[in-house]
């Protein structure tokens, strides 16, 4: 109760002389930005981010591709159709990624984020500062927004190169699963399709995992949570009863990463999976900042 | 303290629309029965007949709970819920797109060949549009118009037909047709049940239902359907660069020698009790169907019978009853297998 009062007043305070005490959004966000890139897990979780299309792309070329045999059963996913089609290479690799490093990169970054500053003492400084809580919670999700951004970029880019350079294609066009060819614009814009996506389900994990973050002051505690729920909810979504439970998990809408392959594009997967991220991005959001407004340490 | 209520009504707000949102995600619930100007069966029937099938796209819906056994590459026929796209063109033009996990199968008639593309292998049959032997498998399940209309075709003549209602389809007003077998007819099924677009008069949604199971066996229709006409490069397919092409006539005799298996197919019965009886494709042939090559070896299933025809097995689903002899001869129907016994002594 009395550090309630105490937030409020302070941010009293801080709004009466806003003029100039407050930093500028951009350069805390830059600076938050910086914080996070400088981290060498980061680093190293890009890296291997990287190297998921760079090893697909050359695993295919080198074997003469998966789809020359008899076809059944060759791969994960989509790996059967990136063989002579390389436009193909990074959304399937988008796709194998999104099971479990991409989510393991952003609730990484998100444990640092809130948890990881508490078990080093430096949250409470954060807290007792003169600063409103929101604008914390603001910058903290910026920090993630941008791991969780660069992630899939480094993903999608490295894929498009390699599918063009190592596995090639007829002539820079993608062949989609219907058996149409699309041209290099059309393609790309599939691609940045797919990274936008995935971008949004990205979103949706990480502000699950600051909420938690929010909670604890073990980072740990964040990553088992995240990636524990992650693999919880495959296992409900494959026992046949609980079929009922499927429009609530996030994770039964991830197939719907292949749908950029169909032609004519079907949308519906696509949306309805967003929507369902929204749903747990604003629960995540609600939660984080309910409780970072209470926060003592 | 003000400033904290404010917090917890904007909270409470975002928890409200989250639960919202999550019921515009979750799937809708039945709609309730249009009203409509009753209609007589016999007018309902012929108007189905004579329906003109205009251009349309549409996502069907099939519900399979037949009890078959799980087909590589075509989910749809195992059972479970699954989508397919549908276009028309209007005059025999049309693509179908079944996705799977792994690809897609496609289907395209420009209205003088068909193609068959298989995502997965990449190859692409070709066979021309008059042939009617060679439709890809299940290809009667996919456009619910063209099933429907066959099936009120085929069982008109036996069944007590009958108006029970309207329902509301694709968000569509539709008469509830259904079909119940003449007492004399021995089936393993209780009714079909076609709902009808009132104003088109096509056939939007088919549904089986089994002697003794409350649940549908099959339901095929559409979950979303708009008329109008189409981009006509739809109705196109240009095999891809890299896809094997192959003719379906190539398909049928893949070493020259085997005989087309319609010629000997022959049907027992009429209406509801029709009985198939032909040969059980070989294993190495491919059989008449593009079957792919993993295709469930029949001699492993079901339970071993005999009779003064021969010995075999039968494969009992819930709607149809299949016995392969031992010397290759295959009967099936939608029958208890005394019929499909007595069918094979013929």
């Amino acid at each position: 109760m009395t550090t309630v009062t105490t937030v409020t007043t302070v941010s009293t305070v801080s709004t009466a002389a806003a003029t100039r005490t407050t930093a500028p959004l951009g350069r805390l966000a830059a600076a938050e930005v910086r914080w996070v890139l400088r981290r060498p897990r980061t680093l190293v979780l890009l890296v291997l981010l990287g190297l998921i299309p760079v090893a697909l792309g050359v695993g295919i070329a080198l074997t003469g591709g998966p789809g020359g045999g008899d076809g059944d059963g060759d791969g994960p996913g989509l790996v059967a159709a990136v063989a002579g089609n390389g436009l193909v290479l990074p959304i399937a690799a988008l796709g194998l990624a999104l099971t479990l490093l991409l989510p393991l990169t952003v609730s990484t970054a998100a444990a640092d984020a809130l948890a990881g500053e508490s078990a080093h003492g430096t949250l409470r400084g954060l807290l007792l500062a003169p600063v409103g809580r929101g604008r914390l919670v603001v910058m903290k999700a910026v920090g993630v927004v941008a791991v969780a951004v660069l992630a899939v970029a480094v993903v999608a880019v490295v894929g498009v190169i390699t599918g063009m350079v190592v596995v090639g294609g007829p002539s820079g066009t993608l062949i989609t699963l219907s058996g149409t060819t699309l041209g290099l614009g059309e393609a790309l814009g599939r691609v940045a399709l797919v990274a936008g996506w995935t971008v949004v389900q990205l979103l949706a994990v990480a502000a699950v995992a600051l909420a938690v973050s929010a909670f604890t002051e073990h980072p740990l505690v964040v990553l088992a949570a995240v990636l524990g729920g992650l693999i919880v909810f495959g296992v409900l979504a494959a026992v046949p009863s609980l079929e009922w439970l499927q429009p609530l998990l996030l994770t039964s809408g991830w197939a719907a990463g292949a749908d950029a392959l169909r032609d004519p594009l079907p949308l519906d997967g696509l949306a309805s999976s967003s929507l369902r991220a929204l749903v747990y991005l604003v629960l995540g959001v609600a939660v984080t900042v309910w409780r970072m407004r209470r926060r003592d340490g | 303290m003000g400033r904290r209520s404010w917090v917890g009504a904007g909270i409470g707000a975002a928890l409200v629309a989250a639960v919202g949102v999550g019921l515009v995600v979750a799937p809708a619930g039945a709609a309730a029965a249009p009203p409509l100007p009753p209609v007589s069966p016999e007018d309902l029937v012929s108007s189905v007949m004579t329906a003109q099938r205009g251009p349309f796209a549409g996502e069907v819906e099939v519900d399979n709970a037949l009890g078959l056994p799980a087909v590589p590459g075509v989910p749809q026929l195992a059972n479970g819920t699954s989508t397919i796209r549908v276009w028309s063109g209007g005059e025999d033009r049309g693509r179908v797109a079944i996705p799977s996990a792994e690809g897609e199968r496609t289907l395209v008639s420009d209205g003088t060949t068909r193609w068959a593309y298989d995502s997965r292998d990449r190859t692409a049959t070709r066979s021309p549009a008059g042939d009617r032997q060679g439709p890809p498998e299940g290809q009667g399940q996919q456009d619910p118009t063209a099933a429907a209309t066959q099936a009120i075709a085929t069982l008109r003549q036996t069944s007590t037909v009958a108006v029970d209602g309207t329902a509301e389809v694709a968000g569509r007003a539709a008469y509830q047709l259904v079909l119940t077998p003449q007492p004399t007819e021995r089936t393993l099924l209780r009714e079909v049940r076609v709902a009808v677009d009132a104003e088109t008069r096509l056939p939007l949604q088919l549904t089986v239902l089994a002697q003794g199971a409350a649940e549908p066996a099959l339901q095929v229709g559409f979950s979303e359907l708009t008329y109008g006409p189409q981009d006509p490069a739809l109705f196109t397919f240009t095999p891809p660069p890299g896809t094997t092409v192959r003719d379906a006539q190539e398909q049928d005799r893949p070493d020259g020698q085997q005989d087309r298996p319609e010629g000997e197919r022959r049907t027992v019965g009429d209406g509801w009790d029709t009985v198939i009886v032909g040969r059980a494709p070989t294993a190495e042939g491919g059989g008449q169907q593009q079957r792919p090559e993993g295709a469930p070896d029949l001699s492993a299933l079901g339970q071993p019978v005999s009779g003064p025809w021969g010995t075999g097995r039968v494969i009992t689903t819930a709607v149809a009853t299949v016995i392969v002899t031992d010397d290759g001869r295959i009967a099936a129907g939608a029958v208890p297998q005394q019929v499909l016994t007595e069918a094979l002594a013929q």
